[in-house]
């Protein structure tokens, strides 16, 4: 790592782990007012975050988009991007972080722990396709967070409301049908983004590796999860699968983007897709 | 009995039973190893345990990607694809539609969410609404009774185009895969390539196409330069030289794209020059010799009577009694040759470039030059086109469909308590709720604030 990448690196996981306590205080203690001041310091963590990344840039010349180590800055990145995005926009979605945030904290902590050395770029990244294929990946999985999440509060905000004492906390959070259709659009986004990488990665496989399809485990498995979203929106639109159903779809199929990001690669050491860049 | 199979078969259901299956089947594929995709592993298997991959390869297991079952599962899919599609492109195109009948009491019309009523100024029409919604992007049909618009209207074509596109890309793959060749060719620099089968690999043994020819295609290989920094393999520059003249540059993620054909670098050699002289230092043999010595291998080649055992450092250095290179980079590139001749050890020692070894009885061993080879992955695919036609026609399909998607409005201009007023219904979608704000943004634009009840 760079100097002032790991300078960096830390304090925006320090201040994301003070952000995601402050969000848990504000919901096991009924406190909702701290939830305000959670985002203002999540957003300061984002701005640590983005100067790891610069920092990370300078010292190698490229953009951190291969390995855990960079998969687990550039992802949380997104992920975190995602989640001031829809709450600056609409401040009832702030609490989106209470889900988000602990997913980006694990996936950095655990990227630190792989491969966080400086590597020049490898020749089978020098294309324009790997910023088309991650990008619309990091986009793809940053949607089904924001989905999962969704649904998280959804069925905890619903929870909330069988109470005989409801928690204040949760008023701050849309309306239980404006959550649900948050969650359908993140899915609809993210199948949207990840079709594109699909197609993207096919393309670059064909100059790469000679096949667009290789049966690779990480092909394999992005090819499940793709599968996995399209029977969700299916379900959706076609079965109106809603409330509780789709909020559990959207949480327990975001097990696939994790198996195929990070998963694979623990059982597996014979993909194509070498995470693992040396 | 017929007509109930069919409609089974034709399900949204019995689309989701096969998706789920094949999901259930791909994820299997990547727990058992997979004969195609890693050999290695599979025979070491086989080995250890004989009669569970029997049992295995009997249900085609470790093949799985293209048993039966899931060649089965595939054109169940496919089936279902069609019969859905017969049965809904009428549908789509009728939904398109925009008759009059369309038009319905916005206070009173089925399966609208969004209901409001604003006050608009005596003697605005029709025709002034007509456009103002036209402007927005609503297609509209109006007549005495009121109008009925929509945005997006031709949004369940996209429905139609994203679901052809998987028949786009298994028309694709089935041509690929009857015209597909594939070969592996390993060419030295200087070394010249016809095209003819047996120039390629013998192992992996060539894939011949069902229907077409080999690559027509010939070329020589006129220089490699690697380029490696410290030990990260950073790019190669291939160049070759077509019969006909043409130039090209290979890279990683560059192939030599030709005729159907791709030439993709899978692999780097080195193929150095070794001349065996006699005691009186007279040429007895020399040759260029492709050895698979990158990356720390060992490879061995023949040469008179001697047989040759080559490890190759790229970066040579001799430290604390060892040999090993410094890095992968090709600074000092250095042999350590161990020759052996009727089962004897006759020599071992370091052969930089232009260096040699002295051997038994006189022999010496000198290399000359040290060029690399390179190992091309050559495919020959036909229907390549109708697969990339179909990713992109997917996903466009896909962004059209889900982000433009429909939003269709009715209405009227009543007399209410003595004041005109325009009744409105909404609907849209799969977003209701993101629609009703649009909707309640769209007419508070035009006529300000809704009226109360």
């Amino acid at each position: 790592m760079a100097y002032w990448e790991m300078i960096f690196y830390w304090v925006a996981l320090v201040v994301y782990s003070l952000s995601c306590g402050g969000f848990l205080y504000s919901f096991i203690f009924k406190n909702p007012k701290v939830m305000p001041r959670m985002f203002t310091l999540l957003a300061v963590g984002a701005v640590a975050h983005t100067i790891a990344i610069g920092a990370r840039f300078e010292a190698t010349g490229h953009l951190p988009w291969s390995g855990h180590y960079e998969y687990a800055l550039m992802g949380g990145w997104f992920i975190i991007c995602g989640t001031l995005w829809v709450g600056w926009r609409n401040k009832q979605l702030q609490g989106l972080a209470v889900a988000t945030l602990p997913l980006v904290i694990i996936m950095m902590g655990y990227g630190y722990m792989q491969n966080p050395g400086l590597t020049p770029k490898a020749a089978s990244l020098k294309t324009i396709w790997l910023y088309i294929h991650v990008y619309f990946a990091w986009l793809a999985f940053g949607a089904y967070s924001l989905a999962m999440a969704a649904g998280v509060l959804y069925l905890k905000k619903k929870k909330n409301l069988q109470q005989p004492v409801p928690n204040p906390s949760y008023d701050r959070f849309p309306s239980l049908e404006h959550l649900d259709e948050l969650i359908f659009r993140y899915v609809v986004f993210g199948f949207i983004t990840d079709t594109i990488m699909m197609a993207a990665g096919s393309l670059w496989a064909k100059d790469l590796w000679g096949g667009y399809w290789n049966w690779d485990p990480v092909e394999t498995w992005s090819l499940i999860s793709w599968l996995t979203y399209g029977i969700t929106i299916h379900l959706r639109v076609t079965f109106g699968w809603k409330e509780n159903r789709l909020a559990w779809l959207a949480i327990c199929a975001l097990s696939t983007v994790i198996i195929c990001f990070f998963g694979v690669n623990l059982v597996v050491n014979t993909s194509l897709h070498m995470f693992q860049v040396r | 009995m017929l007509d109930k199979l069919l409609k089974y078969l034709r399900s949204l259901r019995f689309t989701i039973v096969l998706i789920a299956l094949l999901g259930a089947l791909l994820a299997l594929g990547l727990w058992v190893p997979q004969k195609s995709l890693l050999k290695d592993i599979y025979f070491q298997w086989k080995t250890q345990s004989p009669q569970l991959v029997a049992w295995l390869d009997f249900f085609q297991l470790t093949s799985i990607y293209t048993s039966w079952v899931t060649v089965t599962l595939w054109g169940l899919f496919f089936l279902n694809l069609s019969l859905v599609m017969w049965q809904r492109i009428p549908l789509i195109f009728k939904r398109i539609e925009m008759p009059e009948a369309r038009i319905v009491d916005p206070e009173t019309g089925g399966g609208y969410v969004f209901r409001a009523a604003y006050s608009v100024a005596q003697g605005t029409d029709e025709a002034g609404m007509v456009n103002a919604l036209k402007k927005r992007g609503f297609a509209m049909v109006s007549n005495g009774s009121g109008f009925y618009a929509v945005k997006n209207r031709l949004s369940p074509i996209a429905s139609v185009l994203f679901h052809l596109s998987f028949f786009l890309i298994l028309l694709g793959g089935l041509i690929s895969f009857y015209t597909e060749f594939i070969g592996f060719v390993d060419l030295a620099v200087g070394e010249p390539f016809d095209g003819s089968l047996a120039q390629y690999n013998v192992t992996p043994s060539p894939k011949l196409p069902k229907v077409g020819s080999l690559p027509r295609v010939a070329f020589t290989v006129t220089s490699v330069k690697p380029q490696v920094v410290r030990n990260t393999p950073t790019g190669i520059t291939v160049k070759v030289k077509e019969t006909s003249g043409a130039e090209h540059v290979v890279d990683i993620n560059k192939p030599l794209s030709t005729a159907h054909s791709s030439f993709v670098f899978k692999h780097l050699g080195v193929a150095p020059l070794f001349v065996l002289k006699d005691p009186s230092g007279r040429e007895v043999g020399g040759n260029f010799f492709k050895l698979d010595v990158v990356g720390g291998k060992a490879d061995t080649f023949r040469l008179g009577d001697f047989i040759f055992t080559a490890r190759y450092y790229p970066d040579y250095q001799f430290k604390d009694g060892k040999r090993s290179t410094k890095s992968m980079e090709f600074n000092n590139p250095t042999f350590f040759l161990v020759a052996e001749r009727d089962g004897k050890k006759a020599a071992e020692g370091d052969v930089p470039l232009l260096g040699g070894l002295n051997l038994v009885d006189g022999y010496r061993l000198e290399m000359k030059d040290c060029p690399y080879w390179v190992r091309f992955y050559v495919i020959k695919q036909r229907g390549l086109s109708l697969v990339y036609l179909g990713f992109a026609i997917a996903s466009i399909a896909v962004i059209w469909r889900l982000l433009f998607y429909r939003r269709e409005l009715v209405g009227a201009f009543r007399e209410k308590n003595g004041q005109r007023c325009l009744v409105v219904a909404g609907k849209s979608e799969y977003y209701k709720k993101l629609a009703e704000d649009e909707f309640a943004k769209l007419f508070a634009e035009l006529f300000g604030p809704p009226l109360a009840g």
